[in-house]
């Protein structure tokens, strides 16, 4: 029992000795956080915007300024023709382009349906739909104005409006950082134990150390425990430093249990680590383990939902995300996050997440216990 | 009881028979060498002693304890050193040494007396607060000595220990072997340095999964029943050429800037100085000299083949 404990001492005197380990195990993360949380974003703001204005009336200037009105839009300036907004977007210098029709004014206060036009450059989808989501929304709106001021005035509306009211669930201002920090947790919790395990180890054999421990009195699940354990009490600490961080500066709300946080990350971690040693037992060597982590990583962070929704996937690849552990942990994060669900929700998740847990850390040792021999 | 005792022991790896028959037995407190070239064997075998590989056929006794059944018995009792350096590059001198002291949990009391015995026998006191990255060459064989050495051990197995280090650190190291022999510790040494095996109490000589030969240094020498000459000349190569077609040579070995000659017939005087006139001169000496342990070696290879 000691010796695993001696075991875990030395595992911390080696990480404390080495400033590169410091600095991927405490810098990196905290980079990962700010430039993924900024830049990984799903929020549509500050879309350029060239307006064409053949009316030049009241009304024109009043959907101009709609429009200018909130951060998601930016009015780039006024173009004389429809050609030199296709010039202007061309040049990259606009994205959407309102074209007011001469007449605009008249035929709105007259109860008719003045037709605008809008033009989305669709080289990106994603932003172009959003784009014109925000759009509608925003004439949606002025056009029922106008109609409860000519309402009052006595002129009949033209049609009966129908009003709809959104609201968003969860994540009221669709604020896309609520999202991602918690994709961010789970990558963390990927990548710092599945590295710590695999080259920990691979570092032993390649070092002849591993040989060395073998003939010491230490047995071969107290060497492996004595590597699971420093991995685990690492990536623990990376999880409250990170979440620290976000919940400080960025405003991360937390709606679940940190205790449910806690013990579902537990489970993914043993999924992590189980998949670290039997790394560990492919390769030779430290640049191999490492390039065998990442190969793994890149796989479940695509197929598992942290930034390309599994939804869009074609279905034959939708299905193979089944079998990413990190797809039900993304799922559970965000959920505990966002949601503030509890385990009445979850159970499902979390008998999943446990067994692969358990089956992975399972073969992991079976298969390193076999290979030290 | 011997230390050490290894009977019909065979070991294959695929299709590479390591070890075909292995017999020897080391006896209690003593210093024994394994010589022989690479791939004679050497390592698996001290890697079967030291229950990291398991034999296919065979027995290996460690102090009586079987290598199949009394694994852990044996880790305790034992002290390997593997060819290569390998503790921790990253951990001081002494966070090693406490490391391992650890592992074989050596008490508390029992350790400084230990760590200091250590730092004496091997000087590395001074340095015990340096990472073992950033020691040279022969401290970092006597830190793993050391470590190897921090549970005292009753049997110490040492795999070429002093390849690659300086002679003067060789020869320091031999001496910290020869303390710890005093002790009562019997070792298992292997070494691919010919002149080491003079340390030895006993030597054998390993080849091809086998060993072929087995004494002490003294009697291996004897063994050597030729008489032995060291020849210089200008050109070796074409003196080698030249003793071939002599009938009474009974082999050449070249041994650096000397060839080492052995008659079946001792040559007389005037034998040496025909020789020279029909070299032209290219023969310039000649001396008796006593067979080391390599002659020794290399005339056993002949015999095999």
């Amino acid at each position: 029992m000691q010796c695993i404990f001696y075991m875990i001492r030395k595992e911390f005197l080696q990480v404390f000795r080495d400033p590169h380990m410091i600095a991927l195990l405490f810098v990196v993360p905290l980079v990962q956080l700010f430039l993924l949380a900024y830049t990984i974003t799903t929020d549509v703001k500050h879309l350029t915007l060239g307006v064409v204005d053949y009316d030049r009336s009241v009304s024109s200037r009043e959907v101009g300024r709609l429009f200018t009105n909130s951060d998601r839009f930016e009015l780039v300036g006024y173009a004389e023709s429809p050609r030199q907004v296709g010039d202007l977007m061309r040049a990259w210098q606009t994205q959407m382009a309102l074209l007011i029709p001469a007449g605009f004014h008249r035929d709105l206060q007259r109860g008719l349906r003045p037709q605008l036009q809008i033009v989305v450059d669709g080289v990106d989808g994603n932003t172009a739909g959003v784009a014109l989501g925000y759009a509608q929304q925003i004439l949606t709106e002025y056009a029922q104005d106008i109609a409860l001021q000519l309402q009052r005035l006595g002129t009949p509306p033209a049609t009966h409006q129908l009003r709809l009211l959104e609201r968003m669930w969860f994540n009221l201002d669709l604020d896309s950082k609520q999202f991602m920090v918690p994709g961010i947790v789970v990558v963390l919790l990927t990548i710092i134990p599945m590295m710590f395990a695999s080259m920990g180890l691979v570092r032993e054999r390649e070092l002849g150390t591993l040989e060395q421990l073998m003939v010491t009195p230490l047995k071969r699940h107290q060497l492996l425990l004595g590597k699971i354990i420093p991995a685990l009490i690492l990536a623990y600490v990376e999880m409250i430093l990170v979440m620290l961080v976000a919940v400080l500066s960025f405003g991360i709300k937390m709606n679940g249990s940190y205790l449910l946080l806690a013990f579902f990350s537990l489970l993914y971690l043993f999924t992590t680590i189980g998949l670290g040693i039997f790394i560990s037992t492919w390769t030779q060597s430290q640049q191999q383990a490492m390039f065998f982590s990442w190969f793994v990583m890149v796989f479940m962070i695509l197929m598992g939902g942290f930034f390309i929704p599994i939804e869009n996937m074609p279905v034959l690849l939708r299905k193979l995300t089944y079998l990413n552990p990190m797809r039900y942990f993304m799922y559970i994060l965000r959920d505990i996050f966002l949601k503030g669900s509890g385990l009445r929700y979850l159970w499902r998740d979390a008998l999943i997440l446990g067994l692969f847990g358990f089956s992975i850390l399972g073969l992991g040792v079976a298969k390193f216990q076999k290979r030290v021999g | 009881m011997n230390a050490i005792e290894v009977r019909d022991l065979k070991k294959r790896f695929g299709h590479i028979e390591a070890l075909r028959g292995m017999n020897f037995q080391v006896r209690e407190g003593e210093l024994y060498g394994l010589i022989g070239p690479d791939g004679a064997g050497k390592t698996t075998l001290m890697r079967i002693i030291c229950t990291l590989v398991m034999p296919d056929a065979g027995e290996v006794r460690v102090k009586g304890l079987d290598v199949r059944q009394q694994r852990t018995k044996i880790r305790s009792l034992l002290g390997y050193m593997p060819q290569r350096f390998s503790l921790y590059p990253d951990l001081t001198v002494e966070q090693n040494l406490h490391f391992f002291a650890e592992l074989f949990q050596v008490p508390e009391a029992e350790r400084r007396a230990r760590l200091e015995m250590l730092y004496h026998f091997s000087r590395l006191g001074p340095f015990k607060n340096r990472p073992a990255a950033n020691l040279s060459g022969g401290m970092k064989q006597k830190l793993a000595l050391s470590c190897a050495l921090i549970h005292t051990p009753q049997v110490l197995v040492l795999d070429e220990p002093t390849f690659g280090v300086d002679p003067v650190s060789r020869q320091e190291f031999w001496e910290i072997l020869h303390s710890v022999q005093k002790e009562g510790t019997t070792i298992l040494v292997s070494t691919a340095y010919m002149d080491e095996a003079d340390e030895c109490d006993r030597v054998g000589l390993c080849f091809q999964g086998r060993i072929v030969a087995e004494d002490t240094p003294a009697n291996l020498k004897r063994r050597f029943s030729y008489p032995l000459y060291r020849v210089r000349g200008s050109n070796l190569f074409r003196l080698q050429e030249f003793f071939r077609s002599i009938p009474t040579v009974h082999s050449i070995q070249m041994f650096g800037d000397v060839l080492h000659v052995s008659f079946t017939r001792q040559p007389r005087a005037a034998d040496w100085q025909a020789w020279q006139t029909q070299t032209g001169g290219g023969l310039q000496e000649w001396k008796t000299e006593a067979p080391s342990i390599e002659d020794v070696f290399l005339e056993v290879l002949e015999e095999e083949k």
